[in-house]
């Protein structure tokens, strides 16, 4: 075990080997670097790497291998609920970990100990049996009940199948007699079985004992899927996708996606049942399959994509027949009787007959009434809930882009703000629904948009805008009540309706007589709405004030027996300090709505909001942010993210303090989709626009000057996430870099956006911006000048962070390179662009090379005049400073 | 004696045949106003009066001109027919319903007419006998609601909303129509509601139903439990209420596209001239009133105010008709129905947004334009009140003040020799409450200035305690308080004789007292407050006469003495900064040998003597007086609500549907 976990964090050395590595193709050239390993089933590289690494599981030394074995355990969590093996030859298990009854285990020692030839012909004949549904499932079957039966049968048979693989392989290699094939991957269909026997024995074990091996991990299976001609592997691999935590594959999905679409049917139909079973497992799923197989069927010719894959699975995903048995897996549906009460619910109870009747009358009548609130409608809910498995979210999305589109037609900021206000008015109107925010990390559901604090962003002719979700979390948003409405004024309203009810009942008694003076007008308007907030202001700021705050209570104490006197100079003073003190806030600027709203600190915002909503008193309450975007294609911003969130795990595993953010991207079409914003952020253009000061004088005016505690920890932000965008814009070729597109945050990092020209495209093809990545002199200031110890550390962070990405390199080449494939974006455009990218991490220099390489690039950038040239380019067309 | 009147009409029927031939209607109606029972001789006379044609003008007049004695002695025969007009709304056959209804118009409209100053009691009891009358009216009630909530013609809903309409504006004073008591035991809300809801009637009926639940809600609102004050307060369905009153929101509109395009094209005189115009003055009098209502009464309205929603830039040109279709894309429709999927809101680059809450300003601004009429003082009047309800609440200031939201308003202002027309489209955008104190600072010299100062005084209150910095020039206001001050100075004797001027002044004074004790809480810049002292010292003349006046008054013993001794007290700060500032200023100007400073260096002289100034706090500069409508504004309330009342009486016409309209409606129904 603790060999293990020493294995398992390599960080240590910048040069120490990472077990969790591993990479199909030989590294260009015969590198002495130890950093890569690389797998037996490329031949010409397998002997001499194998044995060059020291901790791979495919050392021929016994002695890695029990320690491998516990973690294989670990690692290999059946993600399948096998059936329970019978546990009486149990102890045959070589491990000694706790963990290690787990029932797949069990299964397969008592494969692979007991009648081995009988049970290899039985199984063998079984999964023959699923084979024939297995690999091409046609299109028309699968119905609901037919995939019920699929899954069911397939877990089974591909368990039975896999313990045959293991044991025919077994049967043959017979020096590894101690084999204790657990957890056996759900896999391997006899096809692939015979396929691996066929192929030569010792490097089958290989190839098998890698993918066992504990790190065998998601982005392994991804490039094995991507490489592997052969079926088999294809096919065992298909399977083994079960087996990994669904999180894992799903940073995967794009890969997933792009080979289910473009690639041949092997490979689809290796895939296809781990989509189907996911997509029957959740709305998120189904609905992100479905948005990105959209996406990517769209490089097709439309002759071809109609007929394709990728758009036949679409299309059976959004004709909603993927889903989960109504006996396993019901949504129950909230009745407004029955709000969930652990969640704190306001009951429905005063809703008007009227309105509920004319819910009802309307569901289903248009595509729009799928977003139709839910909560309040038992009578509509119970018929059309089936079919409305994907629907609201759906609509939602829909209408969403249908908002950014008809904006993108009016001509000026404001009256862009005044319309998207007010259609995000009548979108409120639905909600709470069952609907949520595919880029937040936790279940919710939305339940308010609070309108008027959307923004238009700044962008020449589309129009993204940015809008403030409010949800209320939830244990699963599938299966959760959907929240009952509250109306904005919930609270105000209660009051007057008790009191003014009692009233009516007396009255009715007696149907004559007149009720003795009854002043609504001072019932109704008893409670002092501004009084209320005065004390709750007030509450507030006492710590701060001042004469202001005396008088108020003054009023009721001293009865001004004693006038009291106070200096206007002291008036003035307190205004002006008022002033001062108030955190910077950017000027309202009607042609950058963006400017103020992005300014405003996010947990004062949420604060702000929370206080206004209705829903803002329950405890499952948050805020989210989501930036909505037409007109724009932003599978490029996809991959960018896949790629910095990659780099951004390497260097984290690698202790490389490098800072970047990447920020999540929801591709829903070809040409629209949603952003996660960067929380805390304006831009360098607003930033500049705004204060009108140097960056460096910004950063004082806004931590402090430059020897406090505050400043240091910003100005050290600046230079690790200066350092990781600069690696980033470097290996990535990020063009574009203009001041509008780099972000800074409240803690001083920068942050960049926009990943439109990257790889081999760049803007307009002008030849602009041949610097390896943007580094102006204003940079260079805030980290203290060229002789610096900041400016320094910053060159050696980016060294620190190009080893470390290069180690790794295979992790990142691999996102490219299946997303080329049948890719027409203009990032692949030319024949080089995964050649360059490698090239880009020369994995031929020696570290003192590259650290001159290093040096090199920031010289030349600093020097470049093109960054310059560039923002002055930038400021003439777009007025971006 | 009966015997021979029997006689007398079995003569003339059979042989006078000269005589111009009468309806048979008429000889119906005829016989219910002879004593005997007329189903006595005719078991299907009343089956057969429903299934004829009514005569209204006959049945009213007959009714009018029955005298004293002869009530006692029919008083059975209308009773029954009040009685079969119930029943027959319950008919199938909906010839006898429509006919049915408007019969019970004429029974309602003659019996007032004929007993003007009967009490309640009597009309009642001559229409239905007083032991009969709660179940017949419980009948009627729920007959009514049944045509209003069914799915009927839409032509029959309008007639009972009609109907409504007249039974309730019978008497000039709501209050005394008794048989609205069994209207409020019975009460209707629910289908007015839903009339409302509904996107096509709503379309029809939705006037008709707005100014009768506001007309329902004025009645004995004072000295009774009103269930429709009641139900109106407590609807919460937001939806409901935006329909409503989104609904409303486009008549009134309509109505204020007339104004917009006359009064681009006209000047101001000329456009009250129009009957047309005053016409829909009065009418929007029923909707002010409505609104009002809304707003006072239910708090989940004011969010509906603020909702926001596509609107028409009002044409410039005089020839071009009114927009009826495109403003209306969202308000005929309810939003849960369509506003998700509806691609086709008008996309017109000249469509700005605009919400209840800026039509409303903008609709303030074209009335309090000209108050020298009863019905624009009337409705000017409602819209401060309205306004001053709105300063009140807390959702809507948060609203008004919200600096996300900005919006440009367009206000209309007298076109004056001295100012020239406001160039539109140089409105900045701005948060609303700027435009509300722009409205209430252009007319601050009208006779509704005293509203205007305290909703001021509301919105300043709010944004001193909420730390509210408005990006607003404050200098506009004071120099227009200041005006204000100077006007009441000029006409003192005049004024004098109606008005306490010195309470007014007592406002303005302490409005300055805010901005001079608290203006570091809400202020925008630092700035702002050294013009505030520049502006009050450079009129300083006004606020010397001021106080000689208020001194002088408070000194004589007089009905003004308490009043004007207030002023007296308030004024001690601007005479402090006065006295202060001023020698510094002159001994500035001596030392530099300057004749005239200028602004700059007033302002730098102010700015550099503010340690030597102590200024006295004043209490209750952020108390005001909350609005309530008993019992200041009640009798304002009584007489508008009277003049709807006669206004909706002239106006409801039955005969807006044709008998030939229904019957070809009818003709393919049964």
């Amino acid at each position: 075990m603790a060999d293990a976990e020493v294995s398992l964090s390599p960080a240590l050395r910048p040069l120490h080997l990472s077990p969790s590595h591993s990479a199909p193709p030989p590294p260009p050239a015969s590198s002495s670097s130890p950093t890569t390993f690389s797998c037996p089933s490329s031949p010409s590289s397998a002997s001499s790497s194998s044995s060059s690494s020291s901790s791979s599981s495919c050392s021929e030394s016994s002695s890695d291998c029990p320690v491998h074995h516990h973690h294989h355990h670990h690692h290999l969590r059946p993600q399948l609920q096998l059936p329970p093996p019978p546990h009486s030859e149990q102890p045959s298990s070589p491990s000694a970990s706790p963990r290690s009854s787990s029932p797949s285990g069990s299964i397969g020692s008592t494969g692979s100990l007991g009648s081995s030839a009988s049970e290899g012909i039985g199984s063998s004949g079984m999964s023959s049996g699923a084979d024939a549904r297995g690999p091409s499932p046609p299109l028309d079957i699968i119905s609901e009940d037919a995939m019920e039966m699929d899954l069911g049968v397939d877990q089974e048979v591909a368990l039975k199948a896999c313990q045959e693989v293991l044991l025919k392989v077994k049967l043959q290699n017979r020096e590894v007699p101690e084999h204790p094939d657990t957890n056996a991957p759900p896999s391997a269909r006899p096809e692939s079985s015979s396929l691996l026997s066929a192929a030569s024995a010792s490097k089958q074990s290989w190839l098998l004992r890698l993918f066992e091996s504990k790190l065998f991990d998601v982005s392994m299976a991804i490039s094995y899927l991507y490489k592997s001609k052969e079926p088999g592997v294809q096919a065992y691999i298909g399977n083994r996708l079960f087996s990994f935590p669904d999180s894992e594959v799903d940073f995967y999905l794009p890969q997933l996606l792009n080979m289910y679409v473009h690639m041949d049917t092997e490979v689809g139909d290796a895939i296809r049942p781990y989509l189907i079973y996911r997509c029957t497992g959740g709305i998120t799923f189904s609905l992100l399959t479905a948005w990105l197989l959209g996406a990517y069927s769209s490089d097709m010719h439309i002759s071809t994509q109609r007929h394709s894959r990728g758009t036949k699975l679409r299309k059976l995903i959004l004709s909603d027949e993927l889903k989960p048995s109504a006996s396993s897996f019901s949504p129950g549906d909230p009745t407004p009787d029955s709000p969930t009460p652990g969640e704190g619910f306001v009951s429905p109870s005063r809703r008007t007959h009227q309105r509920s009747k004319s819910d009802a009358t309307t569901a289903g009548s248009g595509p729009g009434s799928g977003l139709r609130r839910t909560g309040s409608n038992p009578k509509g809910e119970a018929v059309h809930e089936e079919p409305e498995r994907l629907r609201p979210q759906r609509e939602l999305v829909k209408s969403l882009l249908g908002i950014g589109k008809r904006l993108a037609t009016l001509p000026t900021k404001e009256q862009k703000t005044h319309r998207l206000i007010s259609e995000l008015s009548m979108l409120n109107h639905k909600l709470p629904a069952r609907v949520w925010l595919p880029t937040a990390e936790r279940q919710h559901h939305v339940c308010r948009i609070p309108n008027t604090q959307a923004v238009v962003l700044n962008s020449k002719d589309k129009a993204p805008y940015l809008i403030y979700v409010e949800v209320l979390e939830c244990e699963s948003f599938e299966t959760s009540p959907v929240p009952v409405r509250i109306p904005e004024t919930r609270i105000r309203s209660a009051r007057s309706a008790e009191n003014l009810d009692c009233g009516v009942a007396a009255h009715r008694a007696g149907s004559f007589s007149t009720v003795p003076n009854y002043d609504n007008d001072d019932e109704a308007w008893a409670t002092d709405d501004i009084g209320q907030l005065q004390v709750e202001v007030e509450a507030k700021t006492s710590s701060s004030d001042n004469i202001s705050q005396f008088s108020v209570d003054s009023i009721t104490s001293l009865e001004s027996k004693e006038p009291i006197f106070i200096a206007a100079g002291d008036i003035r003073r307190r205004l002006s300090e008022n002033l001062a003190h108030t955190p910077t806030t950017f000027r309202r600027d009607p042609e950058d709505p963006s400017a103020v709203a992005l300014k405003e600190p996010w947990q004062e915002k949420v604060r702000r909001i929370r206080e206004g909503s209705p829903y803002g008193h329950l405890l499952n309450w948050r805020l989210l942010s989501v930036i909505v975007k037409c007109g724009d294609d932003l599978r490029q911003e996809l991959l960018a993210y896949q790629v910095l969130r990659q780099l951004q795990s390497i260097w984290q595993q690698e202790r490389v303090p490098l800072w970047i953010k990447p920020y999540k991207i929801l591709v829903m079409s070809l040409d629209s989709g949603m952003i996660e914003p960067v929380l805390n952020a304006v831009s360098l253009h607003q930033v500049r626009k705004q204060s009108q000061l140097s960056l460096l004088d910004y950063f004082l005016q806004e931590h402090g000057s430059f020897t406090t505690e505050a400043f240091l920890t910003a100005q050290r932000n600046f230079v690790q996430s200066c350092a990781g965008y600069s690696l980033i814009c470097y290996l990535l070729q990020v063009k574009d870099r203009h001041n509008g597109n780099i972000l800074l945050d409240s803690e001083g990092h920068i942050i960049h956006i926009d990943f439109g020209f990257i790889l081999s495209s760049s803007p307009r093809n002008l030849g602009f911006e041949t610097s390896a990545f943007k580094l102006t002199a204003e940079f260079v200031d805030v980290m203290g000048g060229l002789d610096g110890d900041m400016f320094i550390y910053y060159k050696m962070l980016m060294l620190q962070g190009l080893i470390a990405a290069r180690k790794h390199m295979e992790k990142v080449l691999q996102i490219v390179e299946i997303m080329q494939q049948g890719s027409h974006l203009p990032c692949f455009h030319g024949s080089s662009t995964i050649r360059g990218l490698k090239e880009r991490f020369h994995m031929s220099l020696t570290e003192e090379q590259l650290q001159l390489l290093v040096e090199q690039l920031v010289d030349g950038s600093m020097r470049s005049i093109t960054t310059k040239l560039y923002d002055s380019f930038q400021y003439v067309t777009n007025g971006i400073m | 004696m009966s015997q021979v009147e029997k006689k007398a009409g079995l003569l003339r029927r059979t042989s006078s045949s000269k005589k111009p031939l009468k309806e048979k209607v008429v000889l119906m109606y005829d016989e219910i106003f002879a004593k005997e029972d007329p189903a006595k001789n005719n078991p299907r006379f009343w089956d057969e009066l429903f299934l004829m044609k009514v005569n209204l003008e006959y049945l009213e007049s007959k009714l009018e001109s029955v005298d004293g004695e002869e009530v006692q002695r029919i008083q059975d025969n209308i009773n029954s027919l009040f009685h079969h007009c119930v029943q027959a709304l319950g008919e199938e056959h909906q010839i006898k319903v429509v006919n049915a209804l408007q019969t019970l118009c004429a029974l309602f409209r003659g019996v007032h007419q004929k007993n003007k100053s009967a009490s309640g009691f009597d009309i009642i009891n001559m229409l239905m006998g007083f032991d009969k009358a709660e179940q017949r009216m419980k009948d009627l009630m729920e007959r009514l609601d049944s045509l209003l909530c069914g799915d009927g013609s839409e032509s029959l809903k309008s007639l009972c909303l009609k109907l409504l309409l007249c039974l309730v504006t019978v008497t000039d004073n709501i209050s005394q129509n008794t048989i609205l008591e069994y209207v409020m035991i019975n009460s209707i809300f629910e289908a007015i509601l839903q009339i409302l809801s509904d996107v096509s009637s709503r379309g029809q009926h939705g006037y008709d139903a707005v100014v009768l639940l506001a007309l329902l809600v004025n009645y004995r609102k004072y000295e009774s439990v009103n269930p429709y004050i009641v139900k109106l307060s407590i609807v919460d369905d937001e939806p409901t209420l935006d329909v409503s009153m989104l609904q409303y929101k486009d008549k009134e509109e309509e109505n204020q596209g007339g104004f917009f395009s006359t009064l681009t094209s006209m000047v101001g005189s000329m456009f009250i001239a129009d009957a047309d115009e005053k016409l829909s003055v009065q009418t929007n009098e029923a909707i002010l009133l409505a609104l009002y209502e809304a707003v006072h009464l239910n708090r989940n309205f004011i969010t509906v105010l603020a909702q926001s929603h596509p609107e028409m830039d009002i044409p410039t040109t005089p020839t071009t008709p009114t927009p009826t279709t495109p403003t209306t894309p969202l308000g005929t429709t309810p939003p849960s129905l369509d506003m998700m999927n509806n691609p086709e809101l008008p996309l017109d680059p000249n469509l700005q947004t605009s919400n209840l809450l800026i039509t409303f300003l903008k609709y303030a601004s074209i009335v309090m334009q000209d108050t020298k009429d009863e019905h624009r003082l009337n409705s000017a009047r409602l819209c401060l009140i309205i306004l001053t309800c709105i300063a009140e609440d807390q959702y809507a200031d948060a609203f008004l003040h919200d600096d996300n939201m900005n919006f440009r308003v367009n206000l209309h202002r007298m076109p004056m020799r001295h100012r020239k027309k406001a160039v539109d489209k140089n409105i900045p955008s701005r948060p609303l409450v700027c435009a509300s104190t722009n409205l209430l600072r252009h007319h601050s010299l009208c006779f509704l200035c005293r509203r205007c100062v305290q909703i001021i005084h509301k919105l300043l209150c709010y944004q001193k305690k909420c730390r509210i910095r408005l990006h607003y020039t404050w200098r506009e206001l004071w120099s227009a308080l200041i005006n204000l001050l100077k006007f009441l100075l000029s006409n003192e004797t005049t004024l004098l004789a109606k008005h306490n001027i010195f309470q007014l002044a007592l406002l303005v004074v302490n409005l300055f007292n805010m901005f001079i004790t608290y203006g570091d809480t809400f202020l925008p810049t630092s700035n702002s407050y050294d013009e505030l002292y520049y502006e009050i010292v450079r009129m300083h003349q006004v606020f010397d006469n001021l106080y000689c006046m208020v001194l002088r008054v408070s000194t004589n013993t007089g009905q003004w003495k308490e009043a004007a001794s207030k002023v007296t007290h308030a004024l001690v700060n601007v005479r402090a900064i006065v006295n202060h500032f001023n020698p510094k200023i002159e001994s500035y100007a001596a030392v530099n040998h300057i004749s005239q400073l200028s602004e700059e260096q007033v302002l730098e002289v102010v700015r550099s003597n503010y340690d030597t100034l102590t200024l006295k706090l004043q209490d209750g500069l952020d108390q005001f007086e909350r609005y309530s409508e008993q019992p200041k504004e009640a009798a304002f309330f009584k007489e508008l609500v009277r003049s709807i009342s006669l206004n909706v009486r002239k106006n409801v016409s039955l005969n807006t549907l044709s008998q030939d309209v229904l019957l070809k409606e009818f003709s393919t129904i049964s």
